[in-house]
């Protein structure tokens, strides 16, 4: 990556030890996210408020973790010659779950609540219910 | 000055990254499995797989094999695929058109 830079050799270490433990903490991060979701999605009583822990399973746990990756393929040269390779599809791959995650969500939650598999209570107003989401 | 982490350092903390992920797979697929309605079920699996894409690329580092990315790529987009198809047949109980 810094061969038509012409930087020294020690200004590319510096540089590939920051992308190492900068991907290195995202991706923990992306763990503790991963596990805060799980046991979320266990112990939330109702299938409206597990919504809530699904969106940090899913942005929290595979959009930053993913980031990681692809920072730490583009830092680790051991990897060899097709570590940008795995450092874009990395990063092509975390933008694609931050646009789908979120429709494929919501997506089904309108599903669940117009098919009425499950009913939200307690509630207070319901204007999904009176006119049908605007159809 | 050898200030870069080396191979061996490199790969064991991306080892001591996956214990943690594979106790959310865990709890996971325990909510798959005892979800009261299908919509429970279909956001478990929705979540788990979108973690199986992260999980197979740190395999992907770990092994030294770039490609696998590809097939993580694939994870992501059949839980998308899951999901809608999912809330299609919920809303209109058929899968035709």
């Amino acid at each position: 990556m810094y061969m038509w830079l012409n930087i020294s050799k020690e200004v590319k270490w510096v540089i590939n030890t920051i992308l190492i433990y900068l991907g290195w903490v995202l991706l923990l991060i992306g763990a503790v996210a991963d596990l805060i979701a799980a046991i979320g999605l266990n112990r939330f009583p109702k299938f409206f408020v597990r919504l809530h822990a699904a969106t940090i399973g899913t942005i929290g746990g595979a959009f930053y973790p993913l980031l990681g990756v692809a920072l730490i393929a583009f830092g680790a040269e051991f990897v060899g010659p097709y570590r940008f390779f795995m450092g874009g599809a990395a990063l092509v791959t975390a933008f694609l779950i931050l646009l789908l995650a979120p429709a494929g969500s919501h997506a089904l939650a309108r599903a669940a609540h117009r098919s009425k598999l499950v009913k939200p209570e307690p509630v207070v107003v319901d204007h999904l219910e009176e006119d049908g989401g605007g159809e | 000055m050898t200030l870069e982490p080396g191979e061996s350092t490199v790969i064991t903390m991306l080892i001591a990254i996956l214990p943690i992920f594979i106790t959310a797979y865990i709890l996971y697929l325990v909510r798959a499995i005892r979800g009261p309605t299908i919509a429970d079920t279909v956001l478990a699996i929705d979540a788990f797989f979108f973690d199986v894409t992260v999980f197979v690329a740190v395999l992907g580092l770990i092994f030294k094999q770039p490609i696998m990315m590809v097939v993580a790529m694939l994870f992501a987009l059949w839980a998308y695929a899951l999901d809608v198809y999912v809330a299609k047949y919920l809303e209109r109980g058929e899968m035709g058109d």
